[in-house]
C-alpha cells in the first residue's frame, strides 16, 4: 500500500464527505474544540497562578543553590554568622531575605471586599550585599543616585538609602501608574498601619531576568525588619556557590555542611523545592479543576464516536467497493484513523486558540481562589505555553483516535463488495455495551472502588484515584443501563402512540433503539450526572459551611490588618494596637490569634496561637472529637496540648491522643492532640495551641486577627465605626459582614466549577441534536416513504421531537440518579480524601429540577429543529 | 597610604566637608570621628584590630609567591572598613542603619598563564563582614585575615576570586612592625585631619597553597602588610597616588608614595621611607627622592593610561650611596576594575632592577586616580 493511495483514500473518503456536510463537520470540530478549549484554558490559568508563586529575590541576584529556612516562623539573623563560620573560607555567598506583604491603603469609596486590592510583596534584601551579585553580572545595576527624568526628583545616594529606614524601591510600572517619583512618598498599609515610605528609586531591571512584577517592593533588609516589627529575624538565607571548576563538589559539600550545622533548627532546600511548594499547596485544587475541565471533552467523545460510527454506516457501500478493488483492511483502517486524527487536530488547534482566549478570563477566577485559599498571586494574564499547547492538541488527537477506534475497526471489517441495506447489520455499542448485566457490573465494580483508600504522595498530596475510577465506572455503567432502558420507556409510553402518529413513529424507533440512541442518552447522562453531582457537592459544602459559620462566628467584631488581602498575607497587628483595643471599655471578651507556618514531618502546616479558654467560653470550635479533659483549657497546664483541624488528621494520619513534634524557633515541642475540630478554611490543616506559649516560643506577639465580644449596650456597628476611624489600617468587620464575606469568597471559589459543568451540558444537548440528525440521515429512506404516504413536515418534526424528548428524559433521569451517587462519592470519598473535610449531604432539589427541565426542553426543541431539517431531506442525497 | 584613594571615593563628599571643619575640636572631625594624634601608645594585639572611633580603616596584604617548580604568583588582599558619613552630627550613630560598610578586594596574578584574577566585595558590618576590636580578625564574606598566634605574630589569610582561583596563606613576620610618620602620625596633606596611623609589617614569610581552577600548588614567598587608621586623610586638590613597596634581596625595604596634585605637581607630603634590616625607619620628603614614569600601559577596559614602569631614585642611608631602582611589572594587565562603583586602579607585582639591569628585589606598585568620573554614586 503506497502513500499515494493513502492520500487518495483520505481525499475521496473523508474530505468529500466533509465537503458534502460542512455544517455537521463543523459542529463536530466545534464540539471537540470546545472540550479542548475548556481543558486548555484551565491548564493555562493553573500554570499562571502557580508561576506567580516565585522567588522574587532571584530577580535581584542569581538563582541560589540552596535555601536555608526556618522549620517554624522566622530565622534569627544570627544564623548568618553561624553559617559563615561553618562554611569557613569556602567560596559561597549568603543572601539573607525577609519577605512581608502590604497593600495600598483603601481609597475613599473603594471596594471593601477582602481580596479586592492587590497584595504587594515587600522584599527585604541586604542592599549592600546585593551589590555583589549585581557586580558579578557586570555591574550596571544602578540602585543609587537615581533621579527622575520627568519630575524634579531628589537623588538618593548610597548612604542616603542605607540610613533612611523608610527608603523603598518600586517597579517602574507602579511608579508610572501611581505617579511616584524619586524622593516622593508611597503610602502603604504595613501590618495594621498606614506608613509613608520614601521612594528611593526604581527597582533596576537586570538583563536576562523578567521584569519585576508590579506588586514587588524592595527595601533594605534592616529597614523592613524594623518596619514590620520583625527585629533581628529573617525568612531565609539564600546560599549561592561561586561559579568555577570545582563548583559541583563544593555545592554538594555546602549542602552537607548546612544540613549538619543546622540539625533540626533549619531546613535546607533547593530553589526548586521552594517553587514546588507553591505547586504542592495548590496541587489538589488544580488537579480537581483539571479533571472537571475534562468533562466537556469526555461528553464530546461520545459525539465523535457517534459521528464516525454513523459515517461508517453511511459509507459502507463505498468501503465494500474499495475492498473488492483490493484495498486491504489495514488501509481502510488507516484511512479512518487519519480522518479521526484530522478531526482531532482541527479541534485541538481551534480549541487551543479558544482556550487561550478563555484562559485570560479563567485566570482571574483561578487566581482569586488561589489568592483566597493559598497565597497571594499576581496572575492577571495567562501566557501561551508550548508544552501545554502540544499537550492539548495531542489530547485532542488521541481523544479523537480513541473515539474513532471502534468505527475504524468496524469499517475495516466490511466484506468486499457487500451489498447491504444501510441499517441492516451495523449497530454501534453492541456486544456487552448493550447489555444490562454489563452496566450493572461496571457500576458494581465502581462501588467496590469507592471504598479504596487514596494514593499518597510527597508533601501530603492524596489523590483519590480509585474514587475517580469509581465515578467513571458509574457514569459508563449508568449510560449502559439507561440505553437499555429506552425500549422499556417506549413500551411504557405506548398509550401515547395510540392517539398520535408522531408519537407512534417516535416510539417505534425507540422500541428498537439504535446504538446511536443509547449513546446520546449515555452522553447526556454523563454531563448531567457530573453537573448535578457537582451541584450536590457545592450544596453540601454550602450547607456545611453555613452550619460551621453559624457555630464558629459568634463574636461581635472581627479585626485584621486591612493589608491582609490574601491567605498568605504577612500583615500583622502590633501588640500595642491589639492590647489597646482589647482594653477598650466596650469590650467584654476577646481573643487574639497568632499564626506561623511550620513544617511537620516534611509538610507545611499552620500553627495558631489563641487563648484556648476562650474556645470553651464561646465554643467557636465545632468539635469532631472533643477534648475529654478540662486541663487543656488551663494555660498553666496546657503547654503540651494542641487542638488540630480535621484536615490535619487526614493529612498527617493522626488522631486524638497522638503526639506531634512541632518545631519552634526555641526548639521542638511535643504536643499531644487533645481535640479535633472542623475547619473549612485551610486544607493544609492547622494546630491550635495556647497563645501565651506560642508567644514565648516564637518571641513575638504580632497578632494575625482579633476577635471581640462587646458588653451589652454597645452596638456592634457603632463600635466598628469607632475602631475603623481610630485605626484606619485595620479591617473591622461586624459578625454579619464577616459571614457575608466568608460565603462570598466560598461561592467565588465555586464559580468556575459551575462554568465548566454548564459547558459540559451544552455539549451534551448539542450532541443530542447531532445524534438525531445522524439517526434521521440513516433513516432517510423511511422518511421519503413517510413523506410519500402524506405525512406533513410538521408531524415528522414532532416525531423527532418526541424521540428526542424521550432520549433526553432518559439521559436526564439516569444522570440525576447517577449524580446522587456521585454526590455521595464526591463528599465522602473524593473531597474527604483530597482535602480532609467532612461535609453534610445537601441536595439542591430545586436547582436540579430546573436543570433537568431545561435540558429536556432544550433537547426536545433541538430535536424538533433537526426533525424539520430531516423531513426536508432529499431521498438520495449523500449525507 | 596605598589604598586610601579608593576610600576617598567611597566617602569623598563627607571627607571634603568634614576635613575642613574640624577647628572646634582638634582631636575630632566635625562628624565626631577621631583624628590621629601624635604620641599614641600602640598596644598589640589590640591595635591590630578595628578602631571604630575612626571613620576608615584598612588592612592590606600583597606579596610574591613561588612554587617549588618555579611558578610565580602575585597576590593582593585588602579589607576596608568605612563608617560612612553621619547625616546628622547632632544626633548620631546608634540611629537606624549606621553599621559600617566593609569593602574588600582580592587579586591573584598567575605568571605561568599571565592570567590576572580579581574580585571586589561589599558587605555590611555584622551581616557578612566583621572586624574584631581586640585583635586582628577581619572578614568579608569568606575572605578573612586573622592573627593566629599573638606571640609570633603569625597571621592567616584566605581569599578567592569567584570559583576561579583561591589562596590560603600563613604569614609570619621576619622584621618587626614599623610605624610610619612622625610620632605615630603619617600626614597626607596640609589639613591636620588628613593623617593616619600607619602600621606595617614590611617582611612576612608566606607559606601556603594557591589553587587555580581545581589544581592546588604549594607556595612560599614574601609578603607586605599595611594597616592604616584614620578619619579624614585627603586634601582637596589631590588627584591621585603612586605608591610602591620594595623588598630588596639584601634585606632592606623601601616604601614610597608620590601624591599627585590636580595641577600635575607632586604634593609636599609625598614620602619615601627606608626600612633597615633591623626595622629602623628613615623618612625623606619629596625633594629628596625621585619618581619617574618609564613606560605606560593603557587599559582596554577603562582606557586609563597607567605609568606602570617606574624609576625610583632613593637617597643613600647609613653610609650607603643613593640608588636607582627600576620597577618592571610581571604582567602589564594588573588593573582592578571595581564593578561595585568604586574606582579602577592598577595594583601589580613588579620585579625590581638596579641601574645595571640586575634583579635586586620585588615590589608591589599601586597607581590610583587615573580613571576619571569619581564614584559619585557611592557618595
Amino acid at each position: 500500500m503506497n502513500r499515494a493511495l493513502h492520500g487518495l483514500l483520505l481525499r475521496r473518503f473523508a474530505l468529500r464527505h466533509w465537503r458534502a456536510a460542512p455544517r455537521q463537520t463543523a459542529l463536530l470540530v466545534a464540539v471537540l474544540a470546545l472540550g479542548i478549549a475548556v481543558y486548555f484554558s484551565i491548564r493555562l490559568a493553573n500554570r499562571a497562578a502557580v508561576a506567580s508563586f516565585r522567588n522574587f529575590a532571584e530577580l535581584l541576584a542569581e538563582e541560589s543553590d540552596w535555601i536555608v529556612s526556618a522549620p517554624a516562623g522566622l530565622l534569627p539573623e544570627s544564623v548568618l554568622s553561624e553559617i559563615r563560620g561553618a562554611l569557613g573560607d569556602r567560596a559561597v555567598d549568603l543572601v539573607p531575605v525577609l519577605e512581608s506583604t502590604a497593600a495600598l491603603p483603601r481609597a475613599a469609596g473603594g471596594d471593601d471586599a477582602i481580596g479586592a486590592r492587590a497584595t504587594f510583596h515587600l522584599l527585604g534584601v541586604d542592599l549592600v550585599g546585593v551589590q555583589n551579585a549585581a557586580a558579578r553580572r557586570g555591574g550596571g545595576r544602578a540602585w543609587f543616585g537615581q533621579t527622575n527624568a520627568t519630575a524634579a526628583g531628589t537623588a538618593r545616594g548610597f548612604w542616603d538609602v542605607f540610613r533612611d529606614p523608610r527608603a523603598v524601591f518600586v517597579p517602574a510600572r507602579l511608579a508610572l501608574r501611581e505617579g511616584l517619583r524619586v524622593g516622593g512618598e508611597l503610602r502603604l498599609l504595613v501590618n495594621e498601619r498606614v506608613v509613608a515610605l520614601n521612594v528611593a528609586g526604581i527597582i533596576p531591571s537586570a538583563p536576562g531576568q523578567p521584569a519585576p512584577p508590579d506588586t514587588l517592593l524592595v527595601m533594605d533588609l534592616p529597614a523592613l525588619q524594623s518596619l514590620t516589627g520583625r527585629h533581628g529575624r529573617i525568612d531565609r538565607v539564600e546560599v549561592r556557590v561561586e561559579a568555577g571548576p570545582g563548583r559541583d563538589a563544593l555545592r554538594a559539600e555546602t549542602r552537607d555542611i548546612l544540613a549538619r550545622t543546622g540539625g533540626d533548627r533549619w531546613l535546607v532546600g533547593s530553589p526548586g523545592d521552594r517553587r514546588a511548594a507553591g505547586e504542592v499547596m495548590t496541587r489538589a485544587f488544580r488537579l480537581n479543576l483539571t479533571i472537571l475541565s475534562l468533562i466537556a471533552l469526555l461528553v464530546g467523545l461520545y459525539l465523535v464516536f457517534q459521528a464516525l460510527d454513523g459515517a461508517v454506516v453511511r459509507r459502507r457501500e463505498e468501503i465494500g467497493i474499495l475492498r473488492s478493488l483490493g484495498v486491504e483492511e489495514r488501509a481502510i483502517r488507516a484511512a479512518w484513523w487519519a480522518e479521526a486524527a484530522a478531526l482531532g487536530l482541527a479541534g485541538g488547534v481551534l480549541g487551543s486558540l479558544l482556550g487561550w482566549a478563555g484562559a485570560q478570563f479563567s485566570v482571574r477566577f483561578v487566581g482569586r481562589t488561589v489568592n483566597a485559599l493559598y497565597y497571594a498571586t499576581s496572575a492577571q494574564s495567562a501566557a501561551l505555553s508550548l508544552p501545554e499547547l502540544l499537550g492539548a492538541v495531542g489530547l485532542s488527537v488521541s481523544a479523537a483516535l480513541v473515539a474513532g477506534w471502534l468505527p475504524a475497526r468496524e469499517a475495516a471489517r466490511t466484506p468486499p463488495a457487500q451489498i447491504l441495506s444501510r441499517h441492516a447489520v451495523h449497530e454501534p455499542g453492541r456486544g456487552p455495551w448493550s447489555r444490562a448485566w454489563f452496566g450493572a457490573a461496571l457500576a458494581g465494580t465502581g462501588i467496590l472502588l469507592a471504598f479504596a483508600p487514596p494514593l499518597r504522595f510527597d508533601g501530603g498530596l492524596r489523590v483519590p484515584a480509585a474514587g475517580y475510577a469509581a465515578a467513571l465506572l458509574w457514569i459508563l455503567g449508568g449510560g449502559v443501563l439507561t440505553g437499555g432502558a429506552l425500549a422499556g420507556i417506549a413500551r411504557l409510553l405506548a398509550p401515547l402512540g395510540k392517539r398520535s402518529a408522531p408519537w407512534r413513529l417516535a416510539l417505534a424507533a425507540l422500541r428498537r433503539p439504535s446504538g446511536r440512541h443509547r449513546l446520546a442518552a449515555a452522553g447526556l447522562l454523563c454531563a448531567i450526572a457530573m453537573t448535578a453531582g457537582m451541584a450536590i457537592l457545592v450544596a453540601s459544602f454550602d450547607r456545611t459551611m453555613r452550619g460551621w459559620i453559624e457555630r464558629t462566628f459568634q463574636a461581635d467584631l472581627y479585626l485584621a490588618s486591612d493589608g491582609a488581602q490574601s491567605a498568605s498575607a504577612q500583615n500583622r497587628i502590633d501588640p500595642s494596637t491589639w492590647r489597646a483595643i482589647a482594653a477598650d471599655p466596650a469590650v467584654a471578651d476577646w481573643n487574639v490569634l497568632q499564626v506561623a507556618d511550620v513544617t511537620v514531618s516534611g509538610m507545611r502546616t499552620l500553627l495558631v496561637g489563641a487563648e484556648l479558654g476562650f474556645t470553651r467560653r464561646h465554643t467557636p470550635l465545632a468539635w469532631r472529637d472533643a477534648p475529654g479533659d478540662d486541663g487543656v483549657f488551663d494555660p498553666a497546664r496546657n503547654a503540651g496540648s494542641a487542638f488540630v483541624s480535621e484536615a490535619f488528621t487526614e493529612r498527617f494520619r493522626m488522631r486524638r491522643g497522638d503526639a506531634i513534634d512541632v518545631p519552634t524557633p526555641t526548639g521542638k515541642r511535643r504536643l499531644r492532640i487533645a481535640g479535633v475540630f472542623s475547619d473549612y478554611g485551610n486544607e493544609r490543616g492547622s494546630i491550635v495551641v495556647e497563645r501565651r506559649h506560642f508567644a514565648e516560643w516564637f518571641g513575638d506577639e504580632l497578632g494575625s486577627s482579633l476577635v471581640l465580644f462587646l458588653k451589652p449596650g454597645h452596638a456592634d456597628e457603632a463600635v466598628r465605626a469607632d475602631l475603623a476611624r481610630r485605626y484606619p489600617g485595620l479591617r473591622v468587620l461586624t459578625n454579619a459582614h464577616l459571614r457575608r464575606e466568608v460565603l462570598r469568597i466560598f461561592s467565588q471559589t465555586f464559580a468556575i466549577t459551575y462554568a465548566l459543568e454548564l459547558i459540559g451540558v451544552v455539549v451534551a444537548v448539542a450532541g443530542l441534536g447531532l445524534t438525531l440528525a445522524s439517526v434521521l440521515l440513516e433513516r432517510r429512506g423511511d422518511l421519503t416513504t413517510l413523506r410519500a404516504l402524506g405525512m406533513a413536515r410538521g408531524e415528522m418534526a414532532r416525531a423527532a421531537a418526541a424521540e428526542g424528548a424521550v432520549v433526553a428524559l432518559a439521559g436526564t433521569a439516569g444522570g440525576l440518579g447517577v449524580s446522587a451517587a456521585l454526590g455521595w462519592l464526591l463528599i465522602h470519598v473524593i473531597n474527604r480524601q483530597t482535602f480532609g473535610w467532612t461535609l453534610q449531604y445537601g441536595f439542591p432539589a430545586a436547582g436540579l429540577a430546573a436543570l433537568a427541565g431545561l435540558v429536556v426542553a432544550t433537547g426536545t426543541t433541538v430535536a424538533y429543529g433537526v426533525g424539520r431539517w430531516g423531513a426536508a431531506l432529499p431521498a438520495d442525497r449523500e449525507e | 597610604m596605598n589604598t586610601m584613594n579608593r576610600l576617598r571615593h567611597i566617602a569623598a563628599a563627607a571627607w571634603l566637608a568634614t576635613g575642613m571643619a574640624c577647628a572646634a575640636d582638634p582631636t575630632r572631625t566635625a562628624d565626631g570621628f577621631a583624628i590621629p594624634q601624635p604620641g599614641r601608645a600602640f598596644e598589640f594585639p589590640r591595635d591590630h584590630g578595628s578602631h571604630p572611633d575612626f571613620k576608615i580603616e584598612w588592612w592590606y596584604v600583597t606579596g610574591h609567591l613561588e612554587s617549588e617548580g618555579g611558578r610565580r604568583f602575585g597576590f593582593q588582599a585588602t579589607f576596608f572598613r568605612n563608617a560612612g558619613p553621619v547625616p546628622n552630627p547632632a544626633a548620631p550613630t546608634n540611629a537606624f542603619g549606621h553599621a559600617p560598610i566593609h569593602l574588600a578586594h582580592v587579586a591573584l596574578l598567575d605568571t605561568k598563564t599571565g592570567r590576572f584574577f580579581h574580585q571586589s566585595r561589599i558587605n555590611r558590618a555584622g551581616w557578612d563582614a566583621d572586624a574584631a576590636r581586640d585583635t586582628l580578625a577581619v572578614r568579608n564574606g569568606n575572605w578573612s585575615l586573622r592573627l593566629a598566634d599573638a606571640r609570633s605574630g603569625r597571621m592567616e589569610l584566605s581569599g578567592n576570586i569567584a570559583g576561579d582561583a583561591s589562596f590560603r596563606l600563613a604569614l609570619a613576620p621576619t622584621k618587626p612592625l614599623v610605624v610610619f610618620g612622625t610620632n605615630g602620625v603619617s600626614r597626607k596633606g596640609a589639613d591636620p585631619a588628613a593623617a593616619s596611623h600607619y602600621l606595617t609589617f614590611p617582611r612576612l614569610e608566606a607559606r601556603g597553597t594557591v589553587v587555580v581552577g581545581t589544581e592546588p600548588t604549594a607556595v612560599t614567598g614574601l609578603a607586605w602588610m599595611d594597616h592604616e587608621i584614620g578619619s579624614s586623610q585627603l586634601d582637596a586638590g589631590q588627584a591621585g597616588w603612586d605608591w610602591a613597596c620594595i623588598q630588596l634581596d639584601d634585606g632592606r625595604d623601601l616604601m614610597a608614595y608620590r601624591m599627585r596634585r590636580s595641577d600635575g605637581t607632586t604634593d609636599a607630603h609625598s614620602t619615601l621611607a627606608w626600612i633597615a634590616r633591623d626595622g629602623g625607619v628613615r623618612h625623606f620628603g619629596p625633594s629628596e627622592f625621585g619618581w619617574e614614569a618609564r613606560g605606560h600601559w593603557t587599559s582596554p577596559a577603562t582606557g586609563a593610561r597607567y605609568p606602570n614602569h617606574v624609576r625610583v631614585r632613593a637617597p643613600g642611608v647609613d653610609g650607603a650611596p643613593a640608588a636607582e631602582f627600576f620597577l618592571s611589572p610581571l604582567a602589564e594587565a594588573q588593573e582592578l576594575t571595581d564593578p561595585l562603583g568604586g574606582v579602577a586602579y592598577w595594583e601589580g607585582a613588579c620585579r625590581v632592577l638596579d641601574a645595571s639591569g640586575k634583579p635586586v628585589g620585588r615590589a608591589y606598585l599601586e597607581l590610583a586616580g587615573y580613571v576619571g568620573g569619581l564614584a559619585e554614586r557611592f557618595k
